[in-house]
């Protein structure tokens, strides 16, 4: 087999880009430094965040500031994972229900459309109020996020089923439950995780929302202190990075469990780890 | 006996292949249910339900009322936000469609600036938002100004990311053997840009657009709340809320409602003209 040439690979165009974005953000760093009074507040240099994450100067509460961001993202990012969970097994449990009835499939969705087009992070404030608890708020407005993606994404998917499959179940006289757990959930699987793929951002967006809302912890609330001076400006660079780095994490994860447990892609998986084991 | 079993199985038979009666009940099931909502909403039912008052979630003619009364206040916001969401995702549409011409052409580089862009739309507009309000505090001397170029740079970082991916997959994945068509044709590679990628591409902008007219108005909203300058619907409704005025949150949360759903609209009816020669 030929060799590729590593000017050909994805991941090497991929550090190219990156390279290129340090490199520009480094020369604005450059500039804002000369001309700016406070360059920290507008552009730091990279590696000042870098020295930001690892200094045990202690910024507020006797921590440092990496330990306020990690312990504020523990409330932050758990509150946006149940949240999830909780919208994911929703949104799947719909779906299927549509599917399963043809009443409930009219009767709910015009407005699984319209809830698409209503921009629920606006209901933030809202949904803080009528729950009066933050943790509750959080773990809500994740769940109805991550809810609609999702519940669309695996309707889609089991309307995707060819004919022809039916069919052939059709003859074979397999029952209801048969055709649900061999063709359509399977079927629907892919499409499902679409669905979380788009979810998983917007659950810890709408997370790290709610946080700047009220002052109790949080990734949000500190990103919030943070800019208006009441510490170290350098932990709101670190929450900028950290939550930008949990955000795309999130997708990739998503992609990760897919391959887990896709059906699809066992098949190659196992030819892997047996040439592994030769 | 058994002729009655029949007629009443042929009955429901009948309603389920009849499709003047399927076609009413999709307009007219999820109507009633609608008015059942408004029914328990305005009976003060759903309050019971939620454990909240009529104060944090007033009924529905409450909100109807004020929403009239403050009609020209809400329209000014309004526009305020419109006018960010819509120049937000033009330029960034623009943009994202930029990008993915230069993967397509170069797609040694391309594909890496693809996978950034991508990541990018992953990134927390929580976290954009101030970034770019920090970045834009010299281009104006007037707040309103530099804070709707913050708001603006915002949305089009997300609409870019959308309509980059889905462009990129428009302009390359073609109809089988077209490609090979049009080198028979010995086409020149813009010819064949011009008149395969590109129209191929159009389908794909659409679907581009179905996620990014909603994501740009929802990232308008969130962006208000951060921006310096205090105006559009979003931060009327947190203003309010901060001032515990809920029902006139609430008429702002009805008017983002309304926005959505009339993009939507707007978009279905210009994809419908702009792909009427396609399939």
């Amino acid at each position: 087999m030929q060799k590729k040439k590593i000017t050909d690979q994805n991941w090497f165009s991929v550090v190219c880009w990156l390279l290129l974005i340090v490199a520009a953000w480094e020369i604005g760093a450059i500039v804002v430094a000369h001309t700016k009074r406070s360059p920290e507040n507008i552009l730091p240099h990279l590696y000042q965040i870098l020295a930001a994450a690892l200094s045990s100067a202690k910024v507020s509460g006797g921590m440092t500031a990496s330990r306020v961001v990690l312990s504020s993202a523990g409330a932050t990012l758990f509150r946006a994972l149940a949240g999830f969970i909780l919208g994911m097994i929703l949104g799947f449990g719909f779906a299927l229900l549509m599917k399963l009835s043809g009443v409930i499939e009219k009767l709910a969705f015009p407005y699984l459309m319209l809830i698409q087009l209503i921009p629920v992070l606006g209901l933030a404030p809202i949904i803080l109020a009528i729950t009066g608890d933050i943790n509750q708020s959080r773990i809500v407005i994740a769940a109805i996020l991550s809810f609609y993606p999702v519940a669309t994404n695996t309707l889609e998917g089991f309307k995707s089923v060819d004919k022809d499959k039916y069919d052939l179940m059709y003859t074979y006289a397999a029952k209801k439950s048969t055709i649900y757990t061999k063709v359509l959930i399977p079927t629907a699987i892919p499409y499902f995780f679409t669905g979380l793929k788009i979810a998983a951002p917007m659950a810890i967006t709408a997370s790290i929302l709610v946080d700047t809302l009220q002052g109790d912890g949080g990734l949000g609330c500190m990103l919030s202190q943070s800019l208006k001076h009441a510490m170290s400006i350098y932990v709101f660079w670190l929450i900028v990075f950290f939550s930008a780095f949990i955000g795309i994490m999130s997708g990739y994860l998503m992609s990760w469990i897919e391959r887990l447990v896709s059906p699809e892609y066992r098949g190659s998986r196992r030819a892997k780890a047996g040439k592994g084991g030769d | 006996m058994a002729h009655m079993i029949k007629r009443r199985k042929s009955f429901f038979q009948k309603m389920r292949e009849n499709e003047k009666v399927q076609s009413i009940s999709t307009v007219v099931l999820p109507v009633l249910l609608g008015i059942v909502i408004l029914a328990l909403w305005q009976g003060q039912q759903l309050h019971a339900l939620f454990h909240t008052d009529t104060f944090t979630l007033p009924i529905p003619t409450t909100i109807g009322e004020i929403f009239i009364d403050n009609l020209d206040k809400i329209g000014k916001n309004t526009v305020s936000t419109v006018v960010v969401a819509l120049i937000g995702l033009i330029l960034g549409s623009l943009l994202g469609y930029g990008i993915a011409v230069l993967a397509a052409v170069f797609p040694k580089f391309g594909k890496g600036g693809l996978s950034i862009i991508g990541a990018f739309a992953s990134i927390p507009v929580v976290a954009l938002a101030p970034v770019l309000n920090n970045w834009t505090k010299d281009v104006s001397k007037d707040a309103s100004v530099r804070s709707m170029v913050a708001k603006i740079l915002v949305v089009m970082l997300i609409a870019a990311a959308d309509m980059g991916l889905n462009a990129y997959r428009g302009l390359t994945e073609l109809e089988q053997y077209s490609e090979d068509l049009m080198a028979t044709y010995a086409a020149k590679k813009r010819v064949t840009f011009l008149k395969l990628r590109l129209p191929n591409s159009l389908p794909y902008v659409f679907t581009a657009l179905k996620v990014a007219v909603p994501a740009s108005i929802m990232t308008t909203i969130v962006s208000e709340y951060f921006a310096e300058y205090i105006t559009g619907i979003g931060r009327q409704i947190r203003e309010n809320i901060v001032l515990a005025q809920y029902s006139t949150a609430w008429a702002y949360i009805l008017t983002a409602c309304l926005i959505g759903i009339a993009s939507y609209v707007i978009l279905m009816i210009v994809q419908s003209i702009a792909l009427r020669n396609y399939h």
